[in-house]
């Protein structure tokens, strides 16, 4: 039953704004905790021996009749699900106390749910137009979750995302067009078997700068950038922590990711674009992030950085690279939430995002400091933490391919990385107590839980890689690294 | 080929009116009689039913919520925008249409025949039996639609 990876927080999304009007908080938030973990150990419990034989297809009748729900679940949706779902469930513990004083927390989890469950479709889509519509409802649940706090910053960067969000799905849905044009289909493994026997190289040219440009804008590359420095911080921190850690991987990465390896092939051309792209994106979103102040606009640019190495390993198209991209970006995943919830206890504790007016913290929230100081870690790729090897992984296949400016490239900006999260540890953790921050207190116990359980994953994938890799990487990797004959043969729906 | 080059000239022209029009009800009108064009074109081009969801539902029901949520909230005072949208849209909009008059006939020329027909039959197969998932985000957008109002417009009250 794939489908209840896109129905169950639809359905639990559907009732929860009923049973807000009876229980404001406790039901609420255990309802969506409780979806969230059972999605978290479907995917874990039930996917992976779902796809022990090839990739899984959805298979549905209702009162006889067979329902066309076109699902498929293969090593690379499987190993995304997962993903979405783990920081989806500390997101969610974050949030019973972060979501108190917002108020209207039975819509907050609905809309939180529905972002879920369209990252969830999108995943498990076999078709063009599918991947579009779930877009859509990831992105449209985004929207109203930026704009949650109701506040003048917040309609401002919610609005501003829409708008370019818009241009976005713009390009996207052009391109599907010119495919369908072409080809006659939307159905992935159809279009992919169409494009190799169509002699059509100026056009299917022409759609790939569209994707480019449309994926590239929901993932935030540099230059398609402008919206997220505004977007991500002014997000409540839970949201914020979804939109860097999940929603421009899922809909600008993964969905960049299936089409252009397993649909149009990943030709030398499109190769070079993507690893300029991204090696532009990791080094002009470090200098950016370097200049702010703004805890939440640094870490929002660090994203942007680090989407930039993920693009580049998964650009690379060597299996090494790949297996180094998507690595990367589920360690990403775990690290940047990490960080953007304890940027919450701390926006919290102190009513300030300015790191400036911080200092000190570390003596009043000790727990918040070390465990942001793992992300940190995790994140600028010191070992023995899970952003090491994926950063090692990467700059091996750059060097393995024959790219060693590339790789010195995504070294140095390592180090660019390491001076500005320097930075946040000393203005804000280390150095003398600001007096103004004498009575602050330790996160609430649910910010703490989820905050610990991040940053024991950051420390245990770092120090069990190798079982990660072959359990959910080398899967998800092998997919890719098939190309377009991974669609073809094995989702012949 | 005069009425379809006609019908898409409206189409612009109605669509850049409803962006330039200060008037919030003259730019809904505007975008209305846009979305007519783009039915009747619909129409003409076989894809009835298309045409008719984008005359009843856009030109019809969204521009009577357009004037409604205007009429609800318009209180008289001039919103001051900024000038550069003036001199950005057409700039854009020029270069749209050389860039489009240069390319995009050599390159529909290049596009092959379809290798086979498109994804056909009646609409309520093609809806209820080939597009089934697509209902179901349809659904994901439409809650999302629901609990975004619900969320933004709410009041905070004592318990929050």
């Amino acid at each position: 039953m794939i489908i209840l990876f896109v129905a169950l927080p639809l359905i639990v999304a559907g009732v929860l704004p009923l049973i807000g009007k009876v229980s404001r908080r406790v039901v609420p938030d255990l309802l969506a905790n409780a979806t969230l973990l059972f999605l978290l150990v479907y995917a874990v419990a039930v996917g992976r021996p779902l796809i022990g034989n090839g990739p899984a297809l959805q298979k549905l009748t209702w009162l006889g009749e067979t329902v066309n729900l076109r699902l498929a679940l293969d090593g690379f949706s499987l190993f995304m699900l997962m993903a979405i779902s783990l920081v989806g469930l500390c997101v969610g513990l974050f949030s019973i106390d972060y979501m108190e004083h917002y108020g209207a927390k039975a819509n907050y989890y609905a809309l939180f749910l529905i972002m879920i469950a369209g990252m969830n479709g999108l995943v498990l889509a076999t078709d063009l137009f599918n991947i579009y519509i779930f877009l859509e409802v990831a992105a449209v649940a985004s929207y109203s979750l930026v704009a949650f706090g109701l506040g003048h910053d917040e309609l401002e960067a919610a609005f501003k995302y829409l708008m370019l969000s818009v241009v976005a799905s713009a390009f996207i849905l052009i391109s599907i067009a010119v495919i369908f044009g072409m080809t006659g289909s939307l159905s992935l493994p159809a279009v992919a078997r169409a494009l190799q026997d169509l002699n059509a190289g100026p056009v299917v040219g022409i759609c790939a700068a569209l994707f480019i440009m449309g994926f590239g804008l929901k993932a935030a590359l540099i230059p398609f950038h402008a919206w997220l420095p505004d977007a991500h911080p002014s997000a409540p921190a839970p949201i914020s922590a979804v939109l860097s850690g999940l929603l421009i991987k899922v809909s600008g990465v993964y969905a960049l990711t299936r089409v252009f390896l397993n649909v149009f092939g990943l030709t030398p051309a499109l190769s070079t674009v993507l690893m300029y792209l991204g090696t532009l994106s990791l080094v002009v979103a470090a200098f950016l992030a370097l200049g702010q102040k703004d805890i939440k606009r640094m870490l929002a640019y660090s994203s942007i950085s680090q989407v930039g190495y993920i693009v580049l390993g998964i650009g690379l198209g060597t299996p090494l690279g790949i297996a180094g991209g998507l690595f990367h970006l589920f360690n990403h995943a775990l690290a940047k939430g990490l960080l953007f919830l304890t940027s919450g206890s701390i926006q919290q504790a102190t009513g300030t995002r300015n790191l400036d007016e911080m200092g000190g913290l570390a003596n009043r929230m000790p727990i918040t400091a070390a465990t942001n100081l793992i992300g940190s870690l995790s994140i600028v790729g010191v070992p023995p933490l899970n952003g090491f090897w994926s950063k090692l992984l990467i700059i091996m296949a750059l060097i393995q391919a024959g790219h060693p400016v590339f790789a010195l490239v995504a070294v140095l900006a390592s180090v660019l990385t390491l001076w500005y999260y320097l930075l946040i540890q000393r203005k804000a953790f280390f150095g003398k107590l600001n007096e103004r921050w004498a009575a602050v207190k330790e996160a609430p116990f649910w910010m703490t839980a989820s905050t610990v359980l991040l940053a024991s994953l950051c420390v245990g994938v770092g120090i069990f890689f190798s079982v990660t890799i072959k359990s959910w990487i080398q899967p998800a990797a092998g997919v890719l690294a098939e190309g377009v004959q991974a669609v073809i043969r094995s989702w012949g729906l | 080929m005069i009425v379809q080059t006609a019908l898409l000239i409206g189409l612009v022209f109605f669509s850049v009116l409803a962006i330039f029009l200060k008037d919030l009800i003259r730019a809904a009108i505007s975008l209305a009689v846009a979305s007519l064009f783009l039915g009747i074109i619909f129409f003409r081009m076989g894809a009835s039913y298309a045409g008719v969801f984008e005359i009843s539902v856009v030109a019809g029901l969204i521009t009577v919520l357009f004037i409604l949520t205007i009429a609800l909230t318009n209180t008289g005072e001039e919103v001051r925008e900024s000038r550069l949208a003036n001199v950005v849209f057409p700039l854009f909009f020029v270069v749209f249409v050389i860039i489009d008059a240069l390319v995009m006939k050599g390159l529909l020329q290049k596009i092959p025949a379809l290798p086979s027909g498109p994804e056909a039959g009646t609409f309520g197969e093609v809806l209820w039996k080939g597009r089934t998932l697509d209902l179901v985000g349809q659904i994901g957008v439409i809650l999302a639609g629901v609990f975004s109002v619900l969320a933004l417009f709410r009041k905070r009250d004592k318990h929050d």
